[in-house]
C-alpha cells in the first residue's frame, strides 16, 4: 500500500504554548485511521495542518507524496457541527463542493443525488437546515466532503454532537459508505469504541503536548456491526486502547 | 384574525378621535378631525402625489447611494484589514456629527435644489448599511471558510458564493433602518430650503395654519413608507425564507 499521509517530526506551538511535540504517524492510501487522545492534545490541530489549513511549526506533513503547503488538493474535511450554508437547500449544500472547485453544478447533480440516497437523506433535497434534524445535517455535511470523491477524508469527531443512538448509527453508515468509496480516512474522536469499530487502525495520542504514544492496528473482519461490539477480540483492543491513553 | 383585529383598534380610534374632536369643539387649525383630514387629502391629491414623487424620489436616490456606498466601503474593510483601523475610527467620528444639524451647511454649499437633500437622505442612510454590510460580509463561520478553500474556492467565489450571500438578510434590515432615515433626510432638506417636496408642503401649510393640508401631507408620507416597508416585506418573504427567526 502506497503512503497516503505522512507526518513527521510534527511540532505546533500557540503563543509560546507547545500544542504538538514531535508527533508522527502514516496513514497508509484507503486506510481508515483514527486518531484518540484527550482534550487538548491537538487532535483537531493536527488534522488542520495535515488538510493544510494551518503552517505546522516544525517537522513535515506529506499527502499523496506532496509536501502539504496550502489547501490539499483532493481533500475533504467534516467538522464536529455541521457548517451548512443556511441560504441552501439540501442539494445545493451538497453541490457547493462542486462550485467551490469552479465546476459546474449540473455535471454533480446525479452524483449528488446518489448520495444523499447512500446517506439517507432521499425525500429531504428540498429542505433548508434548519429544517433538519442534528443528524441529517451532518449526513449533508458528509455528502459534501464526498462529492467530488476525495482521495483524503479528514473528519474532526462529525459525530460530537450526536446522541448515542444516532452516533453508532451514522458510525455503521459512514463504514458502508467508506467501504463503497474506499478514500483514506483520518478520523478524530474521543470515543474509544468508535475508534477501534471503524479503524484499520488507532493512533493514541498523549496529552498536550501532543505525541503518538502508541498505535494499535485492528484486525477485526469487516463489515463490522453491533455484533461486532461483543467480540472478545474487539473488548480486548478497546482495553489496548484505553490501556495506552 | 390579527388582521381584522388591527383594523378594528384603527378604526375605534379614528372614531374617537373624530367625535372627541365633536365634542371638544376643537378649532380645525389645532386638530382637525380625520373626515377633514381625508376630504383634504381627497381634494389636494395631485398635489399631494406631485410632492411626494419628489421626496420619494430624493429618499430613494439617497438609500440607492447608501447601499453603493456603504456595501463599497464594507468591502474595503473586509478586504484590506490595514485599512480597517484607518476607516472605522473616521466612520465613528463622523457618525458622532447629528447630520440634521448641518442641513443648513448643505444648502449653503449646494443651493436650493435636489443635491443637498439627496446628501443629507444618503448620510443618514449610510451608517447602518455600511454596519451591517460589514457584519454580514465578514461574520462567517471560519469552519466554512476553510471548508471552501479546502475544495479549492478562489477569494472570487468565496466572495460570490458565500460572503455575499451571508450579507443579504444584513442588508435587507439595513434598508428597514436606512429607508426611514433617508426618508428624514429628504424631508429636513425640504423644510430647510426649496420649493418641492412633502417637507416644503407641510412648511408652507403650516404657515397658512391649514393643518388639516399638514395632516393630509403626513398621510402621503405613511402611504409611501408603508409602500417601502411592504416592499422590504415581499422581498424577504421571496429571498430569505430560510432564516430559522422567520419560521418560529
Amino acid at each position: 500500500m502506497p503512503t497516503a499521509i505522512s507526518v513527521r517530526s510534527l511540532q505546533k506551538t500557540f503563543a509560546r504554548q507547545i500544542a504538538i511535540d514531535g508527533l508522527s504517524f502514516e496513514v497508509d492510501a484507503n486506510e481508515f485511521v483514527a486518531l484518540v487522545g484527550p482534550s487538548g492534545c491537538g487532535k483537531s490541530t493536527t488534522l488542520r495542518i495535515v488538510a493544510g489549513l494551518e503552517r505546522p511549526s516544525s517537522g513535515m506533513v506529506r499527502a499523496s507524496g506532496e509536501t502539504v503547503d496550502g489547501p490539499v488538493r483532493n481533500a475533504a474535511m467534516v467538522f464536529q457541527a455541521p457548517v451548512l450554508l443556511p441560504w441552501r437547500r439540501t442539494l445545493s449544500n451538497v453541490l457547493f463542493a462542486a462550485e467551490m472547485r469552479g465546476k459546474r453544478p449540473g455535471a454533480f447533480r446525479e452524483r449528488a443525488k446518489e448520495l444523499i440516497v447512500l446517506t439517507g437523506l432521499d425525500g429531504f433535497e428540498h429542505n433548508y437546515p434548519h429544517e433538519l434534524s442534528g443528524g441529517m445535517q451532518q449526513r449533508v455535511a458528509i455528502c459534501r466532503a464526498l462529492l467530488l470523491d476525495p482521495t483524503l477524508l479528514l473528519m474532526d469527531e462529525p459525530f460530537g454532537a450526536l446522541d448515542v443512538m444516532t452516533r453508532e448509527k451514522m458510525g455503521f453508515e459512514l463504514q458502508r459508505i467508506w467501504s463503497e468509496t474506499k478514500n483514506t480516512v483520518l478520523f478524530v474522536t474521543h470515543s474509544i469504541t468508535e475508534a477501534v469499530l471503524l479503524s484499520d487502525k488507532v493512533i493514541v495520542m498523549t496529552p498536550r503536548p501532543g505525541r503518538a504514544k502508541a498505535v494499535v492496528p485492528v484486525d477485526l473482519a469487516r463489515p463490522r456491526d453491533v455484533g461486532t461490539l461483543k467480540d472478545p477480540a474487539f473488548v480486548e483492543l478497546c482495553a489496548a486502547v484505553r490501556e495506552a491513553l | 384574525m390579527k388582521l381584522a383585529l388591527s383594523l378594528a383598534v384603527v378604526l375605534a380610534a379614528l372614531l374617537a378621535w373624530e367625535y372627541g374632536v365633536l365634542a371638544a369643539e376643537m378649532p380645525e387649525y389645532l386638530l382637525p378631525a380625520p373626515s377633514v383630514i381625508f376630504k383634504k387629502f381627497w381634494q389636494t391629491l395631485p398635489v399631494q402625489m406631485e410632492h411626494l414623487a419628489v421626496t420619494a424620489a430624493t429618499t430613494l436616490a439617497g438609500l440607492v447611494m447608501a447601499l453603493v456606498a456603504g456595501v463599497a466601503l464594507a468591502l474595503v474593510v473586509t478586504y484590506v484589514k490595514p485599512l480597517q483601523s484607518v476607516i472605522l475610527p473616521l466612520f465613528a467620528a463622523f457618525n458622532g456629527i447629528p447630520k440634521i444639524a448641518i442641513a443648513p451647511l448643505l444648502v449653503t454649499w449646494l443651493g436650493l435644489g435636489a443635491e443637498p437633500k439627496v446628501l443629507l437622505a444618503f448620510l443618514l442612510a449610510l451608517f447602518p448599511v455600511f454596519v451591517n454590510a460589514a457584519t454580514g460580509l465578514s461574520e462567517i463561520q471560519p469552519d466554512i471558510l476553510d471548508l471552501a478553500r479546502l475544495f479549492g474556492g478562489t477569494e472570487l467565489r468565496i466572495f460570490w458564493k458565500v460572503r455575499l450571500m451571508n450579507a443579504v438578510p444584513y442588508l435587507s434590515d439595513a434598508v428597514k433602518v436606512a429607508f426611514p432615515l433617508a426618508l428624514v433626510g429628504s424631508i429636513v432638506g425640504e423644510f430647510i430650503g426649496g420649493n418641492r417636496g412633502v417637507g416644503y408642503l407641510i412648511l408652507s401649510a403650516q404657515s397658512n395654519l391649514d393643518t388639516p393640508l399638514v395632516f393630509a401631507s403626513l398621510l402621503s408620507i405613511t402611504l409611501f413608507t408603508s409602500a417601502g416597508t411592504s416592499a422590504v416585506m415581499l422581498f424577504e418573504k421571496l429571498f430569505l425564507e430560510w432564516r430559522p427567526s422567520r419560521q418560529r
